[in-house]
């Protein structure tokens, strides 16, 4: 089984390679053709326009297309991903410094949603047939409908306005240090032995997981619904009855082991939509991660910083992409021996 | 766009639902010597002189200090400058410097680090904004710790405005050199009423006081500035007590805040102006059409519709109480004296003429919805303006590019209230925020550029104004405003230019 995940890994890296080119190409291409110009956005408002056409040349604005393109692409094959126009520092730098805090808030999103997801989905099938059936249907369409802005929206008003149970600005409380170890907070308060740092940062994470974990958890809901409807017709699952096997037995101890099978796939494509869904809930909560300096390049017109940002989304989806098809590898013995 | 309106009815009617429930927080927000202010930017690096960017001037002001300072009223003062002396032919400026002033970390602060801040930095070819309105200085000539001149290559006039404008803050010139420019952006130190204690990108500013401080000493120990971008999560963190202050909330949750007795709820004209910008050609070749658009726009109505009646309708590109306002001007709002240019050239509603228009939608406080009103205003009296949103990135590209369209709605910000940065900047064809290409008025306004004498500079841009507005050339609309909610024992001394400056913070 380790073989074929490691042959899995190697082929996903390999392929990695022409996905990033061509990624990196029309991230380039698309941002070069927008009609900004950068070089009057890095310069006061009192620049000549003789300076700003200095600017154009100093920048590469000038070139040809490819040319600019190819010279990018050089520098970030030596790590150089260029200096972000807006904050005057290494594009690179600031995209690592937040995107810890990012990948934490993602994956407890995740991890939410799928307990959400996965609970609700068996509380969506088992209520099947019952008087309670249409109104669960209802609700999960109804939380399907609900974007996870308007989610943050919610959850603020509720818990951090009327009830005032949960911070909702920043990652941790001001006067306690944010130690800055490996950039993922909640580990790096644990490393330095600081559980009130830990409890604080906790804190600050539940409005903003949340937010994201209840959007995204409607549609593994209702596609592990439709597994269990699917695996319910076969035969196994007949002759477990047959066998005098509880419902909930069979439910639990052997069609969700296939039935989730779907949503594990479905869970990798969220994760993606996830993670670009930080952006808006991250401003919203001040949360100093990678969708919150997205919306400062974007605003800015920081093309440099955008590409940056937009290559460390493609990374991220595939890294997921991998991690889940190897996962499938893992829970699906078919896979194993193909 | 979608999200945006939903997420304000949701709001809205959220916070409306909790103020009825009489959950919204009527903190006393007891006496204390530390305050939490909710600000919507984060600054964009620590090296002050790096970018112009007007929201971020009350923090460093917290922490730097500039040479020449301004009162509440805009009036220049002397601050780390003792005194200054332009030369009649504006070619050099004599400072004498404060010789009690020291940085966060005990050094110093003498006529070096002037000499470095506003020239050596500049001649280095670093990468800072105050490359730009510091190049006219071609030289600071040392005379002692606390005497310098400055030196200029042409007449600079306003450089004693610039002293206390966008990005004019001392740094440490012995503390960069030594430790290195990255370290001084992670470990920034001024001469400041504070010093940062704690920074985390896009999230918190945590300011203590300098107990050294040459100056006043801020009343409060330590003020948290939490970066809330949102302005719907700034409503909410005030409601919530979770910042004691907070600035550039939506006018209708200042009108409902202005209703809770626990807090104070401000809408502050300031200097910015929002006005339409125009092009000198296309169909604004034409004079009448020009002065038709302008007489047509109820300015009044916007302020009432979109500011709740604040914001100072203008008849120049000046506001009240700077050097450039001419109070006995008024250019009038008249419909039918604008049909009747039309008629002139003749256009009307039944054949009108055809404008584009070009607008932001969310760069500053309403900016679509009154652009909205004006071509509901134009259409009335026989002009059809064809609404373009632009984002704010483009306008440059499209001014650049002389593709604007005839008409521009914009705000312009000028924390000095000097006429130069109003008028001049705005109708200098050199300059990229100027549509309106026309030898006339650039000629005019290129000498204004040189006059050293400050009286006449001032009565040249006056005459300036008056004669751009008549001319059709610019057409102010009103006297941007800023918002303030703070709790109600909260005091900060009222700027003109709307800085809400941390030292100026104080429990009642």
């Amino acid at each position: 089984m380790i073989a074929t995940v490691l042959k899995l890994i190697a082929r996903r890296l390999l392929a990695a390679i022409p996905i990033m080119l061509i990624v990196s190409a029309l991230l380039f291409c698309v941002l070069r053709l927008l009609p900004v110009d950068p070089a009057a956005m890095s310069l006061p408002p009192n620049a000549t326009i003789e300076e700003v056409e200095a600017k154009r040349r100093e920048m590469g604005l000038d070139r040809p297309l490819p040319e600019q393109y190819l010279i990018w692409l050089k520098d970030a094959l030596h790590g150089d991903f260029g200096s972000s126009i807006h904050f005057r520092r290494e594009a690179g730098g600031l995209v690592s410094a937040t995107l810890p805090a990012t990948i934490e808030l993602a994956v407890f999103a995740m991890v939410l949603a799928a307990i959400l997801g996965i609970g609700g989905g068996l509380l969506l099938f088992r209520l099947r047939n019952t008087v309670f059936e249409a109104a669960a249907d209802l609700g999960s369409i109804l939380l399907l409908s609900i974007p996870e802005f308007l989610w943050g929206l919610i959850l603020l008003f509720v818990f951090g306005v009327m009830l005032r149970w949960l911070p909702f600005t920043g990652q941790v409380a001001p006067g306690l240090p944010a130690p800055h170890i490996t950039g993922f907070l909640l580990l790096d308060s644990l490393l330095i032995g600081r559980f009130d740092v830990f409890l604080s940062a906790w804190r600050h994470l539940i409005l903003p997981a949340t937010a994201l974990g209840l959007a995204f958890s409607p549609p593994v809901m209702r596609v592990l619904r439709s597994s269990l409807f699917d695996i319910y017709q076969e035969d196994y699952v007949q002759q477990a009855r047959l066998r005098g096997l509880s419902e909930n037995r069979i439910l639990l101890g052997h069609a969700l082991k296939n039935g989730v099978l779907p949503t594990l796939t479905l869970a990798g494509v969220q994760f993606g939509i996830l993670f670009s869904g930080t952006l808006l809930v991250e401003v919203i909560y001040s949360y100093p991660g990678m969708g919150n300096l997205m919306v400062d390049a974007v605003r800015n017109a920081d093309l440099p910083l955008i590409q940056t940002i937009g290559l460390t989304y493609c990374i991220v989806v595939l890294v997921i992409n991998t991690v889940v098809d190897s996962l499938y590898v893992v829970l699906n013995p078919k896979l194993r021996v193909s | 766009m979608a999200s945006s309106l939903e997420r304000r009815t949701f709001l809205r009617l959220a916070l409306g639902t909790a103020a009825s429930l009489g959950a919204s927080a009527r903190l006393a927000g007891a006496a204390s010597d530390a305050a939490t202010v909710g600000w919507p930017n984060d600054v964009p690096s620590w090296d002050p002189n790096q970018r112009f960017i007007p929201d971020a001037q009350p923090v460093f002001k917290a922490v730097f200090d500039q040479p020449i300072d301004q009162d509440p009223q805009l009036r220049l003062i002397p601050h780390l400058i003792k005194s200054w002396d332009l030369a009649a032919d504006g070619m050099s400026m004599a400072v004498e410097l404060r010789d009690d002033v020291t940085f966060h970390n005990g050094d110093k602060m003498t006529a070096e680090d002037f000499r470095f801040t506003f020239f050596e930095r500049i001649k280095s070819g670093a990468k800072i904004d105050t490359v730009n309105s510091m190049r006219k200085v071609q030289d600071i000539v040392i005379e002692s710790p606390t005497r310098a001149t400055m030196r200029f290559d042409s007449p600079a006039p306003t450089m004693p405005q610039w002293m206390a404008f966008l990005g004019s803050y001392v740094v440490p010139k012995k503390y960069i050199e030594s430790e290195g420019l990255d370290n001084f952006l992670k470990k920034p130190i001024g001469t400041g009423p504070y010093r940062l204690a704690e920074y985390e990108l896009n999230s918190r500013i945590v300011l203590e006081r300098n107990d050294k401080y040459w100056g006043p000493k801020p009343k409060l120990a330590r003020v948290t500035i939490e970066i809330i971008k949102d302005p719907s999560a700034r409503v909410a963190a005030i409601q919530s007590g979770q910042v004691d202050c907070t600035i550039n909330v939506p006018v209708r949750e200042v009108q409902r805040f202005e209703q809770d007795p626990g807090f104070v709820a401000e809408i502050n004209p300031i200097t910015r102006v929002i006005l339409v910008q125009v092009r000198a050609d296309l169909a604004f070749a034409d004079k009448n059409v020009r002065l038709a658009v302008h007489h047509a726009i109820d300015k009044a109505a916007l302020s009432k519709a979109f500011y709740g009646g604040a914001a100072v309708p203008l008849s120049v590109f000046a506001t009240p109480g700077t050097p450039g306002f001419l109070s006995d001007f008024q250019f009038k709002y008249d419909p039918d004296l604008a049909r009747q240019l039309l008629a002139k050239s003749n256009f009307g509603p039944d054949n009108p003429v055809k404008i584009g228009f070009a607008t932001t939608n969310g760069q500053w406080p309403s900016d679509y919805d009154i652009a909205r009103a004006i071509v509901q205003m134009w259409k009335k009296v026989g002009i059809d303006a064809d609404l373009q949103v632009i984002e704010y990135a483009k306008y440059f590209e499209l001014n650049r590019g002389a593709k604007l369209p005839e008409a521009t709605l914009y705000s312009w910000d000028n924390a000095t209230g000097d006429p130069e940065i109003f008028s001049g900047y705005q109708l200098n064809p050199k300059m990229p925020f100027a549509p309106w290409k026309d030898e006339d008025i650039g000629n005019r306004v290129l000498a204004l550029f040189n006059v050293p004498d400050y009286e006449k500079r001032i009565a040249g841009y006056r005459e300036l104004e008056r004669y751009a507005v008549e001319n059709g050339a610019t057409m102010p609309l009103l006297q941007s405003v800023v918002t303030v909610v703070r709790k109600k024992n909260l005091a900060y001394t009222k700027y003109g230019n709307g800085w809400l400056l941390p030292q100026t913070l104080q429990w009642s």
